[in-house]
């Protein structure tokens, strides 16, 4: 009986290693079919998506008149803090106009004042999250529309909110702290958001 | 053939075995070197190509994300592990517990179709105890024996956002029972669910399944989704034809979120359900004195309703109000159970300037039963009892070194109507040299509390004749907790661009653990016939230790191939306490757990939006469960032929027709079947106004 049993064992685990073989090969043959279109990848990064993001918004926000009378400027997209597009906002921006201007893009390490001024649109990169009161303290009432992936950053009192949603880059605005910055943002753009804060910060 | 012409076929057969080894590593290698410089060039193609879509086109898009770790994991000094939406999806898991197989430290075994011994580091049983299990807030594990009833946990899986699972005790926050760990199932909110949703699905072992889901907003602030699901699932294998393992339940609900002027959101959820599990039982008979096996359904019903109210007053200040109540009834041929659970939470955090964090909690939990009595051999008496908790807790986590070290300290000091007051303090220390590399230590006491089974339990089983005797497990009313002291150390860190490491090690030592007291012998007239009785008390017999070793390694070889791997290494000793001697629960506890436990899993995205998912895992043996060691597989290929819809077919435990996982019902061991199941999912957008 035992005997048996142990033979029945060994026949087992035989079976179960031509199987893992047999499993591997089915595994690994379509891959070697897949291998030439495979190169041409087809999801982008996130980070792709939202520089594109980056790019699109300013087609859909209106600056007070001071700011566009500005006009011989290029439309400055600042970076604040470790740029995470990999080249790919740069890409975008070198071969586009917005809102009738050469785009261009900039990367501050710190918010000074002087700098601060070309920003039409500032893109608060996730590693000054720790820092991120003091940030949109001293960004005050800019005309700057500031965007960030900062978990809470709409609720903090920022004005887009990059969320992933399934895979998806979507965003939530505060439209309260865009209205007091004195910016206005078109319907078409609120329809798409995901949500859309109309208080500002701390229930004000 | 000659002795030279074997050595000559050995070496060529060795050979080729070697280039078999080799071949496939070196093809999957060249498969993962290749791309890299063709992706950073289309990198900057895709950017270009996406700036010329609208800003609803851009919604759509589906992306690779850089890094599946959320913030707060880098914030938090303990053995966390998140199981992204993604994550679920992707592992083809059509169960909550199927999902949790991905987890390291986690040990998922199916004992039948709708029956899992889950456990963390340990201790996993039928009655896997000290594990915590909540859905949104709401603890799923009853009372009745401080375990989770799977069978009724049956989440719409599209609808879950992710399941935290921390391993090790958690007893400060999450109060009692958290001792081994904490399994945190976290839902949508109803503004990510807009839409409809309808999938069905079939196969061999999971025979139906279907689901649909709508969701919306009323006004701009409140959104809302309702619910259904139903399936029904087949037996497991049963080498003796006795398939009474088969599963079917239905089950609705709906969750509705509303932010009110933007510092108060709320939230209202709930769920009702109805099923039957299929469950084999061995049961004592006194006339005639034999033990016989019941085989029927498990009749099982509940509901659930739940409020949540977070408000905030500014940025360093919150809380959170929590009350629900939950309705359970489960009446199976061996015994009836209602209960009812009323449940309220409070939760405050204020940050004290920059270099503190304060948690403050309290709650209270009243859970009255009634116990209906269906054999003569097994009750729970008094057939009414509450179970009341009170609960409060604080915790400091202080900043010694700005945005580099903290110390989180705490203790949760808890009421509960069998033992009295309970502390569980708990001490954690982070370090985070620079971000995203982090270390952490931990010192925690965390304690089980008696659950109704450890008190009132009256079990008898029939051991044989002449004379009829029986063998009658009690409980008893001196069943104090279960204790731990445990210690952990861990490291997670991203290392250069693409791959994350997360490692743990943990020591704990328990005490007072369940096991059975000193024997008595008596003759016991009445039932007729008059019958010898062995009888066991339930006591605090044993002790143990358990040390062990997890690694979480996550490797993003490209846009479109990601490894993960998992290995979990346990070496749990449990031995008599002084003055007992307990033979029967020590080879149990000793031989349930697997010392090792190995997981790799690959996921591809290829073109065509093909995704195909490869599962391997092995599992060491469980001797005192009579298990082998075994490894298995699974494979899931899911396309999107277009936006809105999903297919996809899984194929799972791929490699053997049927493997044992865990002992529990009566008879042979149930195998666990190769199973193919093929799944439809069509989702509609909110329609734009």
């Amino acid at each position: 009986m035992r005997i048996s049993l142990a033979g029945a064992r060994r026949f087992r685990m035989r079976r179960a290693k031509w199987s893992l073989g047999r499993l591997c090969a089915a595994c690994l043959l379509p891959l070697l079919f897949f291998t030439p279109s495979i190169r041409a990848q087809e999801k982008p990064s996130e980070y792709d998506v939202k520089a594109a993001y980056l790019f699109t918004f300013g087609k859909f926000v209106t600056w007070p008149p001071a700011v566009k009378e500005r006009a011989t400027e290029p439309f400055t997209i600042c970076i604040l803090g470790q740029d995470p597009f990999k080249g790919a906002l740069d890409a975008i921006v070198s071969q586009g106009r917005i809102a009738g201007l050469p785009a261009a893009t900039q990367r501050l390490s710190k918010l000074d004042p002087d700098t601060i001024a070309r920003c039409r649109v500032i893109f608060i990169s996730s590693s000054e999250e720790k820092q991120l009161e003091q940030i949109l303290a001293s960004l005050g009432r800019a005309q700057i529309l500031t965007v960030s992936d900062i978990a809470g950053f709409s609720r903090r009192g920022g004005m887009i909110e990059f969320v992933l949603d399934q895979d998806k880059v979507r965003f939530t605005v505060n439209l309260a702290a865009a209205r007091s910055a004195g910016l206005v943002l078109s319907s078409e753009l609120l329809k798409v958001a995901l949500t859309v804060r109309e208080d500002g910060r701390h229930g004000e | 053939m000659s002795a030279g012409n074997q050595a000559v076929g050995k070496r060529i057969s060795g050979v080729l075995a070697s280039l078999r080894q080799w071949i496939l590593p070196l093809a999957a290698l060249t498969l993962i070197f290749a791309p890299p410089s063709v992706a950073q060039a289309t990198g900057k193609v895709h950017a270009q190509s996406l700036a010329g879509l609208s800003l609803e086109q851009l919604g759509n898009v589906e992306v690779t994300t850089a890094s599946k770790e959320p913030e707060e994991l880098w914030q938090t000094p303990a053995a966390v592990y998140v199981l992204t939406q993604q994550d679920i999806r992707r592992s083809g898991a059509t169960s909550i517990p199927e999902a949790l197989r991905l987890v390291p430290g986690v040990e998922v075994a199916r004992i039948d179709s709708g029956h899992w011994a889950v456990g963390i580091r340990g201790f996993g049983s039928t009655f896997s105890k000290s594990v915590l299990v909540l859905i949104d807030g709401r603890s799923v594990y009853t009372p009745l024996f401080a375990g989770v009833y799977w069978d009724v946990q049956n989440v719409l899986l599209d609808d879950v956002e992710r399941i935290e699972v921390i391993r090790g005790p958690g007893g400060t926050i999450w109060g009692a029972n958290a001792v081994n760990g904490i399994i945190n199932i976290i839902t949508k909110s109803a503004t990510q669910t807009h839409g409809a949703l309808v999938s069905a699905g079939g196969g061999s072992v999971d025979q139906g399944t279907g689901a649909a889901r709508y969701g919306g907003t009323l006004g701009r602030n409140l959104n809302y989704r309702f619910y259904g699901l139903g399936f029904t699932r087949g037996p497991e294998f049963h080498s003796d034809q006795r398939n009474f393992d088969d599963w079917r339940a239905g089950q609705a609900g709906f969750r509705t979120d509303w932010t009110s002027r933007g510092s108060n959101d709320f939230t209202a959820e709930g769920d009702m359900y109805r099923g039957e599990v299929g469950g084999g039982t061995s049961v004592g008979i006194y006339q005639p004195p034999s033990q016989m096996v019941l085989e029927a359904n498990a009749e099982v019903a509940g509901g659930n309703v739940m409020g949540n109210w977070r408000h905030r007053f500014g940025d360093n200040s919150d809380f959170r109000f929590q009350g629900y109540y939950d309705r359970t009834s489960r009446l199976t041929p061996q015994l009836g159970e209602k209960r009812d659970t009323f449940d309220l939470d409070f939760l405050y955090h204020l940050g004290l300037g920059a270099r503190q964090d304060l948690l403050l909690g309290a709650g209270a939990r009243w859970s009255p039963d009634a116990i209906t009595q269906t054999i003569p051999t097994l009750d729970i008496a008094p057939h009414q009892e509450t179970d009341k908790i009170y609960s409060w807790f604080g915790q400091d986590k202080i900043a010694l070194v700005a945005d580099k070290l903290w110390l989180t300290l705490g203790s949760k000091f808890e009421h509960n109507n069998y033992t009295g007051f309970e502390a569980q303090p708990d001490a954690r220390l982070l370090f985070t040299p620079v971000p995203h590399q982090a270390f952490w230590i931990a010192a925690t006491r965390a304690v089980r509390t008696p659950s109704r089974l450890d008190r009132d339990l009256l079990l008898t089983d029939f051991l044989g004749a002449p004379p009829p005797t029986y063998l009658r497990v009690v409980g008893s009313s001196d069943f104090d907790s279960e204790h731990l002291v445990g210690t952990e150390i861990g490291y997670r860190g991203v290392i250069g661009r693409n791959f994350f490491l997360d490692i743990t090690g943990f020591r704990n030592s328990y005490d007072d653990l369940y096991g059975y007291g000193t024997a008595s012998v008596f003759l016991e007239p009445s039932p007729a016939p008059a019958h010898l009785v062995f009888q066991l008390p339930l006591a605090n017999a044993l002790e143990g230790d358990t040390e062990g070793v997890e690694v979480a390694p996550n490797w993003k070889v490209s846009n479109w191939w990601e490894l993960r791997g998992s290995y979990s290494f346990l070496h749990l000793v449990v031995s008599d306490q002084r003055g007992f001697t307990d033979a029967l629960n020590t080879a149990s506890d000793n031989g349930s757990s697997p010392h090792h436990e190995a997981g790799l899993q690959s996921l591809f995205d290829l073109p065509r939006k093909i995704e195909l998912d490869l599962t391997y895992r092995y599992v060491s043996a469980l001797p005192a469960q009579a298990v082998r060691a075994y490894q298995t597989g699974d494979v899931r290929l899911g396309w999107k032929p277009a936006p809105r819809l999903e297919l996809s077919i899984v194929g799972r435990n791929l490699l053997q027709p049927e493997h044992e996982e865990f002992g529990g019902d009566p008879g042979p061991l149930v195998g666990i079947k190769r199973s193919v199941y093929a799944q439809i999912t069509w989702t509609e957008p909110e329609q734009q106004p």
